[in-house]
């Protein structure tokens, strides 16, 4: 571990802290964040975006309520072991180990830049459940979009700011997880 | 090959490279009409000049506000609100290679959600870029995102409005 000035701030506090100001967090506060609480964040993310996914099937006919079931059980496999393996292909090619950052915050930084698909996919999910939105696509996919900055700030972090390198992997890990997503859900549909 | 753009030490206006954020809009102002039920040509055209209006709106809000919030930087690096702008908007680039998978590969006649990332994300990452230039306080990242939010939004209405 190679991050600073350990704080008393709230782990949630640095969470939602992911969202506004990326680059701070993976610089100096992610000590304190154990990988098994960021991996909670990702889960629970893609399990809520996921779920929606689901939920748009069942009310187009598409699916039934096993298959939204699935779906979010799914989701939650693709936000903690697809993201776990995501962080580590990332610090591998980025050779982030030769600056001192270890698989443990790779995954940890990683998974919890899915704060922001956190807080859309609860929102969705509200307006899924309260209004009958369709909401995978505008509020799922839009937060999976937001999480794209700080995974750009922590591959940047893992590569020693090596822009162009961060600029591709970014690219490579939103590409993969979108098609994933498009994969998973006519699997789940 | 290991590129640096943007942190080159004393690197002058000259080198700053804005025209990839340009392309990006460019790139965008030519999908949107791809997500319209039906292509027309007169609103490709619209589409494009809507597009590099925003683009050129876009990057010298952000270059002004950053000169005009960081005056004694301006002082002793004129041209550190250029740079900062153009290294913050290379990370629309994602953005838009997602935009592009998502049309063709997938199939969805979503773009705008793209183009409205692409532009919150590059805004406050200039804003970062800035501060580590020399700019001080958040207000360098939180004025960025705001006036980019501000400008998608009516980039968005204005993409609603096209025939």
């Amino acid at each position: 571990m190679n991050a600073i000035a350990p704080t008393a701030e709230p782990r949630w506090k640095t969470a939602l802290n992911m969202i506004m100001n990326p680059g701070e967090i993976v610089k100096n506060q992610m000590i304190k964040i154990p990988w098994p609480y960021s991996l909670t964040i990702s889960g629970l993310s893609f399990m809520l975006f996921f779920l929606q996914t689901g939920l748009d099937l069942l009310r187009s006919g598409q699916a039934t309520t096993g298959t939204v079931v699935l779906m979010a059980m799914l989701g939650l496999l693709y936000g903690t072991a697809g993201i776990a393996l995501l962080a580590v292909m990332v610090w591998a090619l980025s050779q982030a180990e030769q600056r001192g950052l270890d698989m443990e915050w790779a995954i940890s930084t990683f998974a919890l830049g899915y704060s922001a698909t956190f807080v859309y996919a609860l929102s969705g999910l509200i307006f899924s459940l309260a209004f009958g939105w369709k909401t995978a696509v505008a509020f799922g996919v839009t937060g999976l979009l937001w999480a794209l900055r700080p995974t750009m700030f922590t591959i940047k972090q893992m590569s020693g700011d090596r822009v162009a390198f961060s600029i591709a992997m970014t690219t490579l890990c939103g590409a993969i997880l979108l098609m994933g997503w498009a994969l998973l859900g006519k699997f789940g549909g | 090959m290991e590129t640096r753009l943007g942190y080159a030490a004393g690197a002058g206006p000259d080198g700053v490279k804005i025209w990839p954020a340009y392309l990006c809009f460019i790139i965008f102002g030519i999908l949107m009409p791809f997500s319209k039920p039906e292509f027309k040509f007169t609103t490709l055209l619209l589409s494009l000049i809507i597009a590099i209006a925003v683009g050129f709106m876009a990057v010298n809000i952000l270059i002004m506000a950053f000169n005009s919030g960081n005056a004694d930087l301006r002082q002793t690096d004129g041209g550190f609100a250029r740079e900062a702008v153009g290294s913050g908007m290379l990370f629309m680039i994602p953005f838009t290679v997602l935009a592009i998978l998502a049309m063709v590969v997938l199939g969805w006649n979503a773009i705008m959600p793209f183009a409205s990332a692409a532009v919150t994300t590059a805004a406050a990452t200039a804003g970062t870029e800035a501060m580590k230039k020399g700019a001080q306080g958040i207000k360098n990242v939180l004025i960025p995102t705001v006036a980019a939010m501000v400008v998608s939004t009516v980039w968005m209405l204005l993409v609603g409005i096209l025939p």
